[in-house]
């Protein structure tokens, strides 16, 4: 979609035929207020689609994402399970731009000026906003393993950014002998969907159970527990005995080193791997434009006002999803939605007086363990005095019985697609 | 007709528009389309072959019953009784108010 200016539109009027009965709309559009959003994540492409669709078009929302398609971080392990193609965790922006007019810079912002409140393009072009919403996700911290870098990350797929990456795991699995080992190195807290690597380790034993049965995995961290445990190493034991291998950060488990070449994977305890697939997830950060834009802490994240999200460094700057200090609120897909709406609203209150709620957040997770077993984590939030506090969770029970489980499997798949219509739909 | 039924179906009839129009008089929809926000995370927009419903579809009075009866636990589902423990009865009338809202526009009865 073109961007309505005056002279634009004045030059295919004729054309057109429209005629003067355009101009009202010109003036009208040049003195809409500006939203920018950068991200087309979980949390941007949110934000984007209820700021358009709820104002009905009297705020302009521009949403600044290079890529055409965003593959889905969340449900990517079942791509990886072979459980569903990569295809089906894409997802376009069309209908943003189509259905409620959201204008899509595919480029990407290199600066940020929160003084004169104008985002800069890698192309030169620059956005004048009154609100921005910045949403970038993570980005790793290369630094933290020895040799592992971006270009290790073609030999070592950390996966954890969706898409090639992803793809590029699924692959190397699928090339590997029976009999091989798979290492999984999670991160330390705090990270993306704190299930993730321990559903991965679940759905890649299944694909290797079913496939090449001879093969182990071990899971090489930095902690000393992780999400879900109890309910995933009751599962490990259940479906994948004897497959996999956990070896906690008390017990050295932390990666340390990684040789790509020898394809060897160095722990803190001493010990050499040799790894036939390594995923590697390196320690997060918030993605590089929080950083360059000065609104993040020490800490690498971005603190932010728990009743709306606004970052607390920079005015009129909204930060949410993986990128932000939510607190109690896991980094996660569920979760960068839920504040997405929060954030909409306070847009839409912000710049049109429209009514404004009190803040309310939520978070589910599924897991998937195995082809009809799936568990389920989630809470509810409210803003309290200085963060997001808890106002209620609950955490699937190792002990339910099959058709429970079942149900709960079923209940991801649906999740998943009204999660990602209610994003891009 | 006898007389004892013509009671009887005019009774039945005003319960039924009283409890419909319990749900819509007292919530007000806006604050049902701000809650709703978190309904459409999980619950679709149209009919699907998913086991979740789309909220709409469900009427008013079942709608609110089944929200009580997860708040109390009396209904099974730990995601649905932790949203139904964040909902007191005026949020839980003012989202049946907004479904209500959508399925007349959406052409339901």
């Amino acid at each position: 979609m073109t961007r309505l200016t005056r002279r634009g539109l004045l030059g295919t009027t004729a054309v057109l035929g429209v005629g003067l009965m355009a101009a009202p709309h010109v003036l009208r559009a040049q003195s809409r207020p500006k939203v920018v959003v950068i991200g087309g994540g979980a949390a941007g492409a949110t934000v984007a689609k209820y700021v358009a669709r709820d104002s009905k078009g009297a705020i302009e929302v521009a949403l600044v994402e290079p890529k055409e398609t965003y593959t889905t971080c969340f449900y990517s392990n079942l791509y990886l399970a072979g459980w569903r193609t990569l295809e089906s965790i894409t997802h376009r922006y069309v209908n943003l731009v189509q259905k409620y007019g959201v204008v899509h810079y595919r480029d990407m912002a290199v600066d940020v000026d929160t003084g004169k409140k104008v985002v800069r393009l890698a192309s030169g072009r620059e956005l004048p906003y009154d609100k921005l919403v910045v949403a970038p996700g993570i980005d790793f911290r290369y630094e933290a393993i020895e040799g592992y870098d971006e270009a290790a990350a073609m030999d070592m797929p950390h996966a954890y950014q969706a898409g090639e990456q992803t793809a590029l795991l699924r692959a190397q699995l699928e090339a590997m002998e029976d009999g091989g080992t798979v290492v999984i190195a999670p991160p330390p807290n705090p990270y993306r969907c704190p299930p993730g690597p321990y559903e991965r380790t679940s759905l890649i034993a299944n694909y290797l159970k079913k496939h090449k049965p001879k093969s182990k995995i071990v899971v090489c961290d930095p902690k000393d527990k992780f999400s879900k445990q109890a309910l995933f190493q009751d599962a490990w034991q259940r479906y994948y005995e004897g497959m996999i291998e956990w070896i906690p950060g008390e017990l050295g488990g932390r990666v340390v080193k990684v040789d790509t070449k020898e394809m060897t994977v160095t722990l803190e305890g001493g010990d050499v791997i040799k790894a036939s697939v390594a995923n590697i997830i390196p320690p997060q950060k918030a993605g590089w434009i929080a950083h360059r834009a000065g609104l993040t802490d020490d800490s690498g994240w971005c603190p932010i006002d728990p009743d709306s999200m606004a970052s607390r460094v920079a005015r009129d700057v909204y930060v949410l999803g993986d990128a932000s200090i939510a607190s109690k609120m896991p980094k996660s897909g569920f979760a960068a939605n839920s504040q997405a709406k929060v954030v909409a609203m306070d847009i839409r209150h912000q710049l049109l007086g429209d009514r404004r709620f009190p803040a309310r957040y939520r978070n589910t997770c599924w897991s998937s363990v195995a082809d009809d077993d799936a568990v389920k984590v989630g809470a509810s939030y409210k803003a309290g005095e200085t963060m997001i506090e808890v106002v209620d969770k609950f955490i699937s029970k190792v002990d339910e019985p099959p058709e429970v489980r079942a149900q709960t499997r079923a209940e991801a798949d649906a999740w998943y697609e009204s999660i990602t219509q209610d994003i891009f739909a | 007709m006898t007389r004892a039924r013509a009671i009887t179906a005019v009774l039945a009839g005003s319960i039924f528009w009283w409890m419909v129009a319990e749900g819509r008089a007292e919530g007000d929809p806006a604050y049902g389309e701000y809650l709703a926000n978190e309904c459409t995370a999980c619950h679709p927009p149209d009919v699907t072959d998913g086991v979740i419903p789309p909220l709409w579809l469900l009427p008013t009075d079942y709608f609110i019953d089944a929200l009580r009866a997860y708040r109390s636990g009396e209904r099974e589902n730990p995601v649905m009784q932790a949203v139904a423990r964040a909902l007191g009865d005026e949020e839980i009338e003012s989202l049946a108010a907004y479904f209500a809202d959508l399925r007349e526009q959406k052409g339901g009865s």
